[in-house]
């Protein structure tokens, strides 16, 4: 592991439990995903210095920040840490420019201004420099912030959901500032958030926290198409998991059978699991194709399953469809389809329907209670298949 | 805004210490509620003679005496009795035991209005009593105030005590029941005769002086407390002399012999 | 008019708003932002001045600062004079009741501060005494304006205890509250009046000034 970057591990019991590691890379975005209670917040305000864990190692391009063995805790202030706060803690009785000058306190007085001056400018706020934060939109507050935040030229850029307070306009507005923003940063930023499709839209790498454990880490499409447990999985909202037995591998053609309610479908080769054994697998939903009467495709040879449509819910300009596949009493197969494809097809709830599941969406997990780390098995599957 | 509240705290800081200064200048005489007038006066003709000024505090004897005794900064002491002042010789708090400075009258005061028509023998009391048309009466508290205590006696020698008690109203000094008294909030009252002869309380009421031989003689004594500087000793002296004799004397108060 | 009194009112109030602020902002400030074990009783112990009967508190400090307590003698064997009946036992019975006065709104004021502009302070690289001066003052203000207005105008009214630990001496412990009590008592009514009105001017001005200049300031909240 380089020396640059950030580089976290995180470990107590109480009052908050965590057991996190993770590490960011400089210009680097790595987001926090999890739900309320994961922890995020406590480790992204360790990683600031604003709290102290019992045990654990925080190191920032070489500089040991926190060492709780050797007793090392460095302060906010030493560290040089941006953070932009979920409701953005401007200080209320000064000016944008005057918030942001807050920051630049080592420097004399014109260089101070001049600079502030330059960073809202960079965020676009260039003519509001003398406004209070309650005469600015939250959006405009959420640039000061982010000026604030830079104008030390920090070690590190920290984010705690800073698009949270803001309405779904503004927030597509300030991702691709701050998307713009990142291409000029040299610095690891860690962005902690909720919504999942912030992560993939803005991070390059994703870590999922549950309970102040780190589950997974990788590339957000990654983590969301191969969870490496059925916990990552249900996290990140992918609906279609199930169980199966494996069957055999077929290395050579790179692909694994799997037995799933009386069907033999082909995955993708994944050997970790041996056969005879029983695995959890998902599917994400773009990985099904409908088979469709007027169109047919050629993904349609793969997997084909046929169901009965139990769910139709019209959800703006698509359907979300669930499709029951065996018994009644089993978990359904859920998919999105657009209505007008929906309607040229007659699918509705009753409706007789066939659908492919492409091979390559087939991600093989251990049953409930086991856990792989995807980075393992990816590589035991590179091992077996040759190089890909 | 906070730079202007400093500048006025600054200012009042540097008041301060001269404040100081002046206020440990002029003696201060304690004295009993009844003397106020009196005393006021004879202070006025001191500084007039003598050019030195000295600085009054006045309340009830009983209360002058326990703030004597936890170390208040009084020089002279004149009470309204004798035994505070024996209390205090007794703790060592004073010079000596003293001397008798005057004798006090007491009066009975109806104000204007009131349907207590004052008399020696406190006939009218009796009778307005016995007819429920006394409501409230106004004496010193009797447990601090000489002049209270005498109150007292005299109402209970005349055989009202009893029937006037649950009407009570007690002032925590003198003048305080001369106030009570002659404010209308009471039907009549007791108090000392150097109030009664105050413009402000006679204007407003009738009275008449009760004889000496209702109550024990309201003897005052005045005595130096130890450690009496050097105005204060000739103030002591002063109030003995004929200028101030003859002060007390215009005020309704007896005088002893010297 | 006795405006050796109304000096003297004036005074103790200015002193003991230059002793009890700083204390107050330094027991609000920990009061606000940090828990510590009998932290409610001292919150109430510091209350207790509100609720207690001026008598009751103007006896325990005569026994406190009496001729027989530590330091009563303390005071005495350096200056030779009692520190009852002197303007600075005055003083510090004026500084104990007005604590509540005092603490109360000065923590609330800064309870009013979100945790997260104080982190936000020493992520910006401000040391603590920066961020004090600089972040935590400012918006603590109302806090302390509300402190300073009610201590004073509390103190300029104080009576019982004043009474009781500072007797009634002229140029010393007679305030103006006292004096207007003993006009009153000396049938000196015209006296009483002008003072009343004199006092309930300079009440109305610190009230006034200060709502004014808070109104002025305008606290926003994020």
């Amino acid at each position: 592991m380089s020396d640059a970057g950030l580089y976290v591990r995180l470990r107590q019991a109480a009052p908050i439990p965590l057991d996190a590691e993770l590490a960011c890379a400089p210009g680097e975005m790595l987001a926090l995903v999890g739900p309320s209670g994961s922890g995020k917040s406590t480790i992204l305000r360790a990683i600031a210095g604003l709290l102290r864990v019992r045990e654990g190692r925080i190191a920032c391009n070489g500089t040991v920040w926190f060492d709780a063995s050797a007793g090392i805790d460095w302060s906010p202030q030493r560290r040089r840490v941006g953070f932009v706060f979920q409701h953005y803690a401007l200080f209320p009785h000064l000016t944008a420019l005057a918030n942001v000058m807050e920051a630049l306190l080592d420097l004399p007085a014109e260089a101070r201004a001049r600079r502030a001056r330059d960073l809202l400018a960079r965020v676009h706020l260039a003519g509001l420099e003398g406004r209070l934060p309650r005469e600015l939109s939250g959006g405009q507050q959420q640039r000061v912030a982010v000026a604030r935040a830079l104008a030390r030229r920090p070690n590190v850029l920290l984010l705690d959901e800073p698009f949270s307070a803001v309405d779904r306009a503004t927030r597509e507005r300030l991702y691709k500032e701050l998307a713009e923003l990142r291409t000029e940063l040299s610095m690891p930023v860690v962005l902690v958030t909720h919504d999942l499709d912030e992560a993939l839209m803005l991070a390059d790498r994703m870590c999922v926290l549950a309970q102040g454990r780190t589950l997974q880490v990788g590339p957000p499409f990654d983590v969301l198409s191969r969870p490496a447990s059925v916990q990552v999985a249900r996290l990140l909202g992918v609906k279609n998991v199930f169980r199966a037995g494996i069957l055999g591998h077929e290395p050579e053609r790179e692909i694994t059978w799997i037995e799933w309610r009386g069907h033999r479908l082909e995955a993708r080769l994944q050997s970790a699991f041996p056969a005879g054994s029983q695995v959890t697998w998902a599917i994400p939903q773009g990985q099904i194709v409908l088979h469709r009467r007027d169109r047919p495709s050629r993904g349609e040879r793969e997997n084909p399953i046929s169901g009965v449509v139990a769910q139709f819910v019209r959800l703006g300009e698509n359907a979300a469809v669930t499709v029951q596949v065996g018994e009644a009493t089993r978990p359904p197969l859920f998919l999105t389809i657009p209505l007008h494809v929906a309607r040229r097809n007659n699918i509705d709830v009753g409706a007789r329907v066939t659908v492919s599941l492409l091979r390559e969406g087939i991600h093989l997990m251990p049953p409930d209670d086991g856990y792989m780390p995807a980075r393992e098995a990816a590589a035991r599957d590179a091992v077996a298949g040759g190089v890909r | 805004m906070p730079a202007g509240r400093l500048a006025l705290l600054a200012v009042l800081w540097f008041a301060a210490p001269s404040f100081q200064v002046q206020a440990s200048d002029a003696p201060i005489v304690a004295a009993a509620a009844n003397m106020k007038a009196p005393l006021e006066e004879i202070a006025q003709r001191f500084r007039a003679d003598t050019g030195c000024a000295v600085r009054l505090v006045f309340g009830s004897s009983g209360n002058l005496y326990r703030q004597i005794e936890q170390g208040a900064p009084f020089q002279v002491f004149l009470s309204a009795d004798e035994e505070s002042v024996f209390r205090l010789a007794a703790s060592g708090r004073t010079e000596d035991r003293g001397v008798p400075y005057a004798m006090g009258r007491i009066v009975l005061y109806a104000p204007h209005g009131s349907p207590l028509e004052p008399d020696e023998a406190m006939d009218g009391l009796r009778r307005a009593l016995e007819d429920g048309r006394i409501r409230r009466f106004a004496i010193a508290n009797p447990e601090i105030a000489p002049y209270g205590r005498a109150a007292e006696e005299a109402l209970r020698r005349r055989e009202l005590w009893e029937h006037i008690r649950p009407t009570l109203v007690f002032g925590e000094n003198v003048s305080q029941a001369a106030q009570f008294a002659s404010g209308g909030s009471a039907e009549g009252g007791i108090f000392a005769y150097s109030q009664a002869l105050a413009p402000q309380v006679s204007a407003r009421g009738r009275y008449v002086v009760l004889p000496r031989a209702l109550h024990e003689p309201i003897r005052q004594r005045m005595v130096l407390v130890k450690g009496a500087g050097e105005t204060a000793r000739r103030f002591y002296r002063y109030v003995q002399e004929p200028t101030a004799r003859d002060v007390l004397q215009r005020y309704g108060y007896d005088l002893p012999e010297q | 008019m006795d405006w050796t009194a109304l000096r003297l009112s004036l005074e103790l109030a200015a002193w003991t708003i230059a002793v009890l602020l700083p204390l107050a902002i330094w027991f609000g400030r920990v009061l606000a932002w940090r828990q510590f074990r009998g932290k409610a009783l001292t919150e109430a112990l510091l209350a207790l001045p509100l609720v207690l009967p001026p008598t009751v508190l103007g006896y325990y400090l005569l026994v406190a600062l009496g001729g027989a307590s530590p330091l009563g003698a303390l005071y005495q064997s350096i200056t030779g004079r009692p520190l009852v009946f002197s303007f600075e036992g005055l003083l510090i019975a004026s500084v104990i009741f007005n604590i509540p006065f005092a603490v109360q709104p000065i923590q609330r004021g800064f309870e009013a501060i979100p945790g997260e502009v104080r982190d936000a302070a020493a992520c910006c690289g401000l040391s603590r005494w920066r961020r004090f001066w600089r972040i935590e003052l400012p918006l603590a203000w109302p806090g302390i304006l509300s402190a300073l207005v009610l201590t004073f105008a509390h103190t300029l009214g104080e009576f019982g205890v004043v009474l009781m630990v500072g007797g009634s001496i002229p140029g010393e412990t007679k305030t103006i509250a006292i004096a207007i009590y003993e006009q009153v008592q000396a049938f000196d009514t015209v006296a009483a009046g002008f003072m009343s009105a004199v006092l309930l001017l300079i009440s109305l001005f610190a009230i006034g000034a200060t709502y004014f200049s808070s109104a002025r300031l305008r606290r926003p909240h994020v």
